[in-house]
């Protein structure tokens, strides 16, 4: 029993209790008193479904002093002296603590089965960050170590252009594992909270510039159209955060749209926000939730191959939820698929004076 | 300036990683010397004289940092940091505690050897800076203070050409965003990045190409800016 935790229970009671005995006293005489008393035995189920035990029994007890008080003969006394009475405080009594017990036992059942769906739910998802580690980080190193073992063992017997396919692919699997490894630690990083947000006022076309540097082997097969109109307002944001949320649109889009498609990102102002979208025109997004598609270690097509572990829209998501943005995925109307984040647009910071004497 | 072949001082306490740098170095034909912590690389720095360090900014027994501000104390030769990327404050403070340049790790020997490169020539400039800028398709004199976009004059305003001189001043390598507005619009105006933001895309809408994929106004995000030049790096 905690009185600091149920203190609104005990209220309750006292003005439960105040409740029925006012309500009897419109009653009497003109009902039985075993109908008054079932006045009060609705108080205290109630109570008792709605609150805790104590304050279920306080309103047991307090509905047997007050029916005795006010309407058990000798009214005005505590003094009973039809013993049917007792009988009846007695069943209110039990009452009571029978079913605030039933309601305790059904919560704490409710609790337990909750707490086993959010250990089922972090078992799934850890079942689901080893499967996609051992096949995301494990491919990576099995190449790795096959070509450089390769090159370290019969480099002599290979001619200089599989020696360099060798150490070439040594490059880009290690590239593509760091990315991986990135990602797992950034997500870890946004789940904890364990980022400070250094904001800064940054254009989204520089942002923008550093993406398109960073991708460009990875855009190359596709065709990419730019819609930034050249007056976007500045953004307060963490520039490296942001290039990674929209580095995380443009990687998924060429991942699962074939080769030669137009992938387009454009940029709008609507409102007090800026709408930034990455949209394809592949096979489109797969029937049902969208929502999901933003879930951790949700990959786009089940084979998954060179699909990575499933993060990319998870940490856009929370980056642009850092951010007071919102990120959420659209069908497009001729079938592909448009994937969109907003940043808030805060009032322009004061211009530079351009010096004029010089 | 002495000896034909460059020396290269490499404080990073990782065998692996020295073993490769060392080979990826000496084949370039630079001279290497390495060292495994951070005191022992401020102390080889003092006896071997080298043209260039390349420090990590995690080593074990003391902060990447205060190697550069001890090397710095003394000489001006340039110092690029290894860095890794979750690090980015790190590597802010060691470029304004005077590192030239960085790398993050994980990163590709071509990209260090460019840095490498781009920061010996600015050496051997020994801070004189180059004057005349040559873009993809437009000139810059900033003695003169002309630019030319295709044969035809542009005009430039006067902020924009001490924006390009200062990193003119460091061709080819990383300026931080504070250094910029310290040197262009003064040390009360160190935090207003928006500024850069304004003028840089002024300059990129006036020299560059295509303003938003630039081949010389380079952005580094988070970091600075980088001036890149035909016929460097």
């Amino acid at each position: 029993m905690n009185l600091k935790r149920d203190w609104p229970g005990y209220l309750w009671a006292v003005g439960a209790t105040t409740a029925c005995t006012l309500v009897g006293l419109e009653m009497i005489g003109r009902f039985d008193l075993v109908n008054i008393a079932m006045v009060y035995m609705l108080a205290v189920v109630v109570i008792a479904l709605r609150f805790s035990r104590g304050p279920a029994v306080a309103t047991s007890v307090l509905s047997v002093a007050a029916f005795d008080l006010a309407f058990v003969p000798p009214r005005g006394t505590f003094t009973v002296h039809d013993v049917q009475y007792l009988l009846t405080f007695a069943i209110m009594l039990a009452v009571g603590l029978v079913i605030s017990h039933l309601v305790d036992k059904i919560r704490s059942q409710a609790a337990a089965r909750a707490a086993l769906e959010i250990e089922t739910e972090t078992e799934r998802i850890r079942s689901a960050l080893l499967a996609s580690i051992s096949h995301d980080l494990r491919t990576p190193l099995a190449v790795m170590s096959g070509a450089s073992s390769t090159l370290a063992e019969r480099g002599e017997r290979l001619s200089p252009d599989e020696r360099a396919a060798l150490a070439k692919s040594v490059f880009t699997q290690s590239v593509e594992m760091s990315q991986h490894v990135a990602n797992v630690l950034q997500m870890a990083r946004l789940e904890t909270g364990d980022i400070k947000l250094e904001r800064d006022w940054v254009a989204l076309t520089e942002i923008t510039s550093s993406v398109l540097e960073r991708l460009s082997e990875r855009l190359a097969e596709h065709r990419l159209l730019l819609d930034l109109p050249s007056d976007l307002p500045l953004v307060r944001v963490n520039a490296s955060l942001i290039e990674q949320a929209l580095g995380n649109l443009l990687e998924n889009a060429t991942k699962h749209t074939p080769a030669g498609t137009v992938v387009r990102l454009r940029a709008r102002r609507e409102g007090d926000e800026l709408v930034v979208s990455v949209e394809d025109f592949g096979p489109g997004l797969p029937p049902g939730d969208l929502e999901r598609l933003f879930a951790k270690f949700q990959r786009g097509s089940a084979e998954g191959s060179g699909g990575g572990i499933g993060l990319g829209l998870a940490i856009c998501r929370a980056i642009v939820r850092l951010h007071g943005g919102r990120a959420w995925a659209e069908r497009m109307p001729a079938g592909g698929a448009a994937f969109r984040f907003t940043l808030p647009i805060e009032k322009a910071p004061p211009l530079p004076p351009e010096s004029p004497n010089e | 300036m002495s000896e034909a072949r460059p020396t290269i001082l490499i404080v990073e306490d990782e065998g692996e990683i020295r073993r490769f740098l060392r080979t990826a170095l000496s084949a370039e034909g630079y001279q290497v010397v390495e060292s495994g912590s951070a005191r022992r690389g401020a102390v080889d720095a003092g006896t071997h004289k080298p043209d260039l360090a390349i420090i990590d900014l995690a080593l074990p027994d003391l902060d990447g940092v205060e190697v550069i501000r001890r090397i710095r104390a003394w000489s001006p030769m340039p110092i690029i940091v290894l860095s890794a990327r979750v690090h980015e404050q790190s590597k802010i403070e060691a470029l304004d505690a005077g590192a030239d340049d960085y790398v993050t790790k994980p990163f590709g020997v071509g990209e260090l050897l460019a840095r490498v490169r781009a920061a010996l020539r600015h050496a051997a400039r020994s801070g004189a800076g180059t004057h005349l800028l040559q873009f993809e398709n437009a000139t810059i004199d900033l003695h003169k203070r002309s630019a030319t976009r295709e044969g035809q004059a542009v005009h430039l305003t006067p902020i924009e050409f001490r924006l390009l001189a200062c990193l003119a001043k460091h061709l080819g390598m990383v300026v931080t965003h504070r250094q910029l507005l310290t040197e262009v619009w003064g040390p009360t105006h160190d935090r207003d990045t928006h500024y850069l933001r304004i003028y840089m895309k002024q300059l990129r809408e006036k020299l560059e190409r295509d303003p938003v994929r630039p081949r010389h106004l380079i952005t580094e995000t988070g970091v600075g800016y980088r001036l890149v030049v035909d016929g460097e790096s």
